[in-house]
């Protein structure tokens, strides 16, 4: 990787309790110069029939991500801070097996352009020493991006989990997610 | 060197070998026992073994991995079924649109495609023309008593023919100064790019990105300077230009295998997964128990379960269902039911 | 003569909305801009900082601005696309004028100002000075804003000037001004951190305000319990500790319950009540019979929530309370307020650290835009034009005779029932588009029908602007110095980003030549937006609400000054009242006592069903400009009408269903939105739109009797299900996340 100034004590925390689905991130996300206005990150209503709910998800940045391992171009790629990126455009075939093998259902699919895109962390503002787009402007800051004292100084209910459980698999994480004080994994039925 | 056996894929090593017997086997029959071969060619025909020892090796390498391996199989059962003719006619009309026109790009930005294509041509035009000179497929003669005509020959047999100092000559003699021409536009049109996006100025490396233009460059103008040699220096000139062209384009043979320039070997696997689709279409839509809407084929998920366990990721649940069952809004959806579920547990929606 | 000149059809083809998205890859420059403005959003009134990359004059993007103290970077979907609404292929370049038949066509300068100019004239003279009536906007700077109560006043000499700021906040500044003789939020954001209860009524702040949210959440992680009071379980709802739905209405039933609770508990501050209030024995006599039972009844609110919350607001050692349009868009909307802080009063937590009190102002520049002169009761420093002192100071400032300062004129919508009635002939609006706005509006769009003459100043041809006979382009935010202040009373500075395009003009520039022309220009020869605040500065000392000693330099220095901030070494003034010396005559806060009455229309056996309206958090106001912007247009396209599946049931409708909504004003389609997230007896449609998709063909024009505000949160209507469904493709992008 080029010169950079990513700093390596700060963090991604996601909350979506906290998340009002307003959607700025989203919007912002497209003004991420590595997205060519194309927003990456998700916003949607769980079941918007029932409740206003909302859930967020930026890529969680997987230890050993399921994406990379799934494409067939080898065309993802997981930098030494271990962000890992959008699909390298001169590899990627467009196959999808990424799309529907992330656990957290996060990279996007350009169809015409066959070619897969996810977010990386707004890699043009975190390697210069800048927040990510979407948590910069959080109105609600179900997405901050700091140091772990400071989630934990600011949060004191709280607890950063990195680890989660999808039927058998545990999947081991970057980004991590809110959750109540005393659990060490977010197990998904 | 004892890591080096230890790590050699055996299978892809033959492979690899085959494919450079292949070769020299066909320089051999090609140039009639190297009666039409050009001597003076001979450290390139070298460097183009050697890269097609290389990308052999790595193709099939990367064929033995799981992904890969099924999409290729897949791809091959698909063709080769009752569909055979569509297919075919399809993957053929795809290949023209996507491998030789690579439209596909347009939708990224058209600019880029502009530059990517007149590279991409001038590349292709220049192995069209050096593959077969290389290996004394085809030679140019003048046949005694007539100094006035040339004579093309393939494979040692008579081609075609046309007068010296013909359009036709000046065309076909300058074929690479035009392949020269297009590369050096198209690779300057994406320097461009790199020196003003700012998405790929942060994401971009000297070795994966800027030594590929940088190489392309230097290949088309070393060997435009043999032109300009004999055009106007009348040779005197040409020892050097020949050297340094001869430089970078073994250097380019020699890398073709391991760095960026790969990708033009791997891109073909997008016409396979394209047949992948269709036919995943036809046998039937998966549909997500979260939206209750069609997100990708029934195969797709299927094969893609089986892939995963094999690369060690198992998501089926205690109840048979799969994790990968869902779209992908409806994994996002569980995650979230998920975390309210534990924050109500703990008695506090918020914290 | 101001009907449409041509089909509706037609006009929108050449002046939208249509719908702008950034280009792929986004505009040029945004990489390399020549320069970065800070300045802040136009969308509401948090005024969230934010930085705009200016390229070769032209907006190309924009860059948090992190330093910014309120909103640190943070900004909402509106604010995040808020540089979209530049470079607009709909904006006006250039004055235009109606052609009969064929539409607009674009006019110089000369001859706009020339048509205008006569027809003012010949209108004043034929029909009096007052027969000219003036609408503006508090979306405009404080500067525009004391300009305009000048040139009304001064140059048109019409006593019939009011404003938009009638739609929004002035029951909270009746309200406001009877218990503390002040019209402020009484204390910064800062101060919810460590309130131990929070109560918001009425203010859907996760959609209107959503950067307020994470000070709402900031306390939250402190401890704070969370109150929302609101007919649907909006987001802020979904995890509160309590959430009372409350019935469209009830508002001064609930908090004079919860006043007795107060009293019968003894959670009282008696301490506080006898030293600096006024009006308490009054007041909770007024209460004495509002027990749960009644209140249950009347709120629509089960018993026990009612009791937990006012023990929560009880017990607690510090709170805030926040309303907005919620509980003050009612015909008794100054009563709801008052209701209000009559809780905050009793426990006496007021003008202490973590213990406040306000409105949400929800106009970029509501609170600044109603202090200065802009309304038809008041002049600058938030002074009263019938009060003789204060019109002596002010004609002073001005330079006039004082005799010749109009009186009080009518208010907004009142103004439009005069032009219907045929007593105003005229009128020239900016930054205003009632036709959307003001409920009843087909009666609105009759009275525009009617006028004379109609001059509009506007940088897009609004719902509105399309019925005038000439359209001034004007400026956008960010093409004009100036100052807002904030809804919690900060006041900040925008800066100019670029210059107007083509022939477009600053508003301030149009204003100041239209009265030279009528004959003031000596009263108008601001040569910058700096010269007419230190104008204001000097109106607006002495009076309440006290600009005198902020400066743009201070304001730049310090990222902001809060007013009342009386002298030039005054650091301004965060938190109201910490000298308990309140502003009224007698220098107490004032109980006052609200006795609880229904709504205007209540529902019956022809008219069942509860009408509420509100807003989304992809539109601002009537979306003259957001309803251009295309990613914000796409995030919710179409008004949708959400109704309770238990209703909707009875009606036999289903989600998306196209049902008609009718009103004893009017009638309309919208789809449904079958959401368990909203009261069983009342439906909700949000109000940006305009023409067939407009909720205010069904509104009432009823107003409060003080304020008069309208009624736009309560009607009674009708529902009919139609055979057909509402149109796919729009749902797609309601419901999810744009593509």
């Amino acid at each position: 990787m080029p010169k950079t100034d990513y700093n390596e004590e700060m963090a991604f925390f996601v909350d979506m309790q906290r998340c009002i689905g307003c959607h700025a991130c989203e919007m912002a996300c497209a003004e991420c110069e590595t997205n060519g206005q194309e927003s990456m990150i998700h916003v949607n209503y769980v079941d918007r029939a029932i409740s206003t709910q909302t859930t967020v998800q930026v890529c969680m940045h997987c230890e050993d991500p399921t994406c990379a391992n799934v494409c067939p171009a080898d065309a993802i790629h997981q930098d030494d801070f271990g962000v890992v990126h959008s699909a390298d455009t001169s590899r990627c075939i467009g196959c999808s097996n990424c799309v529907l093998a992330c656990p957290f259902g996060v990279p996007k699919m350009q169809e015409q352009a066959e070619l897969m895109m996810k977010c990386n962390m707004c890699y043009d503002r975190t390697s210069a020493g800048k927040k990510p787009m979407c948590a910069t402007v959080c109105p609600s800051q179900a997405l901050y991006y700091g140091t772990r004292e400071e989630i934990e100084r600011m949060r004191p209910d709280s607890v950063p989990v990195n680890s989660f459980l999808f039927g058998q698999q545990e999947v081991n994480t970057k980004v991590n997610i809110m959750m109540p004080k005393g659990t060490h994994q977010l197990i998904i039925e | 060197m004892s890591r080096l056996f230890r790590t050699l894929n055996r299978a892809a090593f033959f492979k690899a070998l085959m494919a450079s017997i292949v070769v020299v086997v066909l320089v051999l029959v090609g140039s009639r026992n190297l009666q039409n071969f050009d001597a003076a060619l001979f450290a390139y025909l070298v460097g183009t073994v050697f890269a097609v020892f290389g990308i052999a090796y790595r193709y099939s390498v990367w064929l033995q991995r799981p992904p890969t391996r099924l999409y290729w199989k897949r791809s091959m059962q698909f063709l080769f079924s009752s569909m055979f003719f569509p297919y075919l006619y399809r993957s053929a009309k795809l290949f023209f649109r996507n491998i030789l026109g690579q439209r596909f790009i347009a939708y990224r930005s058209r600019t880029r495609w502009i530059g990517h294509f007149m590279m991409a041509t001038g590349c292709m035009l220049a192995f069209a023309i050096t593959i077969p000179l290389t290996f004394g497929w085809i030679n140019f003669e003048l046949i005694p008593g007539d100094d006035v005509t040339y004579y093309a020959k393939i494979f040692g047999f008579q081609a075609f023919s046309f007068p010296l100092g013909s359009p036709m000559a000046f065309i076909t003699f300058h074929g690479l100064v035009w392949c020269s021409i297009l590369v050096t536009i198209g690779a300057a049109i994406m320097m461009r790019r790199r020196l003003t996006n700012g998405g790929l100025i942060a994401t971009q490396t000297f070795s994966d990105d800027w030594l590929p233009l940088i190489l392309l460059i230097a290949i088309s103008i070393t060997g435009l300077g043999i032109s300009y040699d004999y055009t106007f220096l009348n040779g005197r000139t040409y020892q050097f230009m020949a050297v340094t062209h001869a430089v970078t384009v073994i250097l380019f043979l020699v890398w073709l295998p391991f760095g960026k320039f790969f990708h033009i070997f791997q891109r073909v696997a997008q016409l396979g997964a394209k047949l992948y689709k269709t036919e995943g279409l036809r046998r039937g839509m998966a549909e997500c128990p979260h939206t209750k809407k069609e997100f990708a084929t029934k195969t797709h998920i299927e094969d893609l379960k089986k892939v995963s366990k094999k690369l060690g990721f198992d998501y089926s649940k205690k109840d048979g269902s799969n994790h990968l069952d869902l779209s992908p809004e409806g994994k996002r959806s569980a995650l979230a039911k998920a975390h309210f579920e534990a924050r109500k547990k703990s008695g506090k929606f918020f914290g | 003569m101001a009907k449409l000149p041509v089909s509706v059809d037609k006009i929108i083809e050449q002046y939208g909305p249509h719908k702008a998205y950034p280009p792929q890859g986004g505009f040029y420059g945004a990489n390399e801009p020549d320069k970065l403005v800070k300045t802040h959003c136009c969308y509401c009134g948090m005024q969230c900082g934010i930085q705009l990359k200016v390229k070769d004059n032209k907006i190309a993007g924009f860059e948090p601005w992190m330093e910014f103290p309120f909103n640190e970077g943070r900004l909402c979907p509106k604010g995040v696309q808020r540089y979209m609404q530049n470079n607009h292929p709909d904006r006006l370049l250039s004055p235009i004028q109606r052609v009969e038949g064929k539409g607009f066509e674009p006019i110089g300068w000369e001859k706009a100002m020339d048509k205008t100019v006569s027809e003012i004239k010949r209108i004043q003279q034929t029909y009096g000075n007052d027969a000219f009536a003036m609408l503006s906007g508090v979306s405009l700077t404080n500067e525009k804003s004391y300009m305009i109560g000048k040139f009304a006043r001064v140059a048109l000499k019409t006593a019939n000037l009011d404003y938009n700021g009638r739609l929004c906040m002035v029951s909270a500044g009746g309200g406001n001004k009877k218990a503390f003789g002040l019209d402020r939020s009484s204390n910064s954001w800062d101060d919810l951190a460590h309130a131990e209860v929070i109560i918001v009524a009425g203010a859907n702040i996760s959609e209107t305000f959503p950067t307020l949210t994470h000070y709402i959440w900031r306390a939250r992680d402190n401890g704070a319990k969370l109150i929302v009071v609101d007919p649907r379980v909006i987001p802020l709802a979904r995890t509160a500790d309590l959430h009372l739905p409350i019935r469209p209405g009830g508002d001064s039933a609930l908090f004079g319950a919860m006043l007795k609770i107060l009293v019968d508990n003894d959670w009282l501050d008696h301490d506080f009540i006898a030293k600096y209030t006024s009006g308490f024995e009054e007041t909770i006599a007024a209460v004495k019979d509002y027990d749960l039972d009644w209140a249950e009844e009347q709120t629509g609110i089960s018993k026990h929530l009612i009791l937990e919350a006012a023990t929560l607001w009880g017990k607690a050692k510090t709170s805030f309370l926040l309303h907005a349009r919620g509980i003050e868009h009612h015909t008794k909307g100054v009563e709801n307020v008052m209701s209000c802080i009559n809780l905050v009063l009793a426990t006496g937590r007021i003008g202490k650290p973590y213990c406040g009190y306000g409105t949400i102002t929800g106009q970029g520049n509501g609170q600044g835009g109603r202090e200065h002169g802009h309304k038809c009761d008041q002049l600058p420093g938030n002074r009263d034009i019938t009060n003789p002192e204060h019109r002596k100071y002010i004609s002073e400032v001005w330079g006039i005779d004082e005799k010749d300062m109009p009186g009080k004129g009518l208010t907004a919508y009142e103004q439009i029932e005069a032009i219907h009635r045929g007593e105003i002939k005229g009128m020239i609006s900016i930054c205003f588009n009632p036709l959307v706005s003001l409920p009843n509006n087909n009666l609105v769009r009759e009275a525009l029908e009617k006028l004379e003459f109609y001059v509009c100043i506007d940088t897009f041809l609004s719902e509105t602007a399309r019925h005038a006979d000439i359209v001034m382009a004007g400026s956008l935010h960010e093409e004009e110095e100036g100052t807002v202040t904030t809804a919690e009373g900060r006041v900040v500075k925008i800066n100019e980003a670029i210059t107007p395009p083509h022939s477009a003009r600053r508003d301030g520039e149009i204003i100041m030549e239209i009265a030279d022309r009528l004959g003031a220009g000596d009263k108008f020869s601001f040569p910058s937006s700096e010269a007419i605040f230190n104008e204001l500065r000097i109106a607006s000392k002495g009076g309440t609400a006290d600009y005198y000693g902020i400066t743009y330099q201070k304001i730049e220095e310090n990222m902001g000054i809060f007013w009342p901030c009386p002298s030039l070494d005054h650091p301004g003034t965060p938190r109201l009242w910490e000298d308990k010396k309140f502003k009224t005559p007698d220098g107490k806060a004032h109980f006052n006592p609200v006795k609880y009455r229904p709504a205007a229309e209540v529902t019956d056996k022809e008219y069942p069903v509860i009408l509420t309206t509100g807003r989304v958090v992809s539109q601002y106001l009537s979306g003259t400009s957001t309803r251009r912007i295309g990613k914000l247009v796409d995030q919710y396209p179409e008004p949708l009408l959400e109704i309770h599946p238990k209703l909707a049931y009875q009606y036999g409708i289903e989600n998306r269903d196209l049902v008609k909504v009718k009103t004893r004003r009017g009638e309309a389609q919208f789809p449904a939105h079958v959401v368990e997230t909203i009261r069983e007896d009342t439906v909700f449609i949000p109000y940006h739109w305009g023409g067939k998709f407009s909720a205010n063909q069904l509104t009432i024009g009823s107003l409060d009797p003080m304020s008069k505000i309208p009624e736009f949160k309560v009607c009674a209507c009708q529902l009919y299900p139609t055979e057909k469904k509402g149109s796919e493709h729009r749902t797609e992008s309601a419901y999810q996340s744009w593509l």
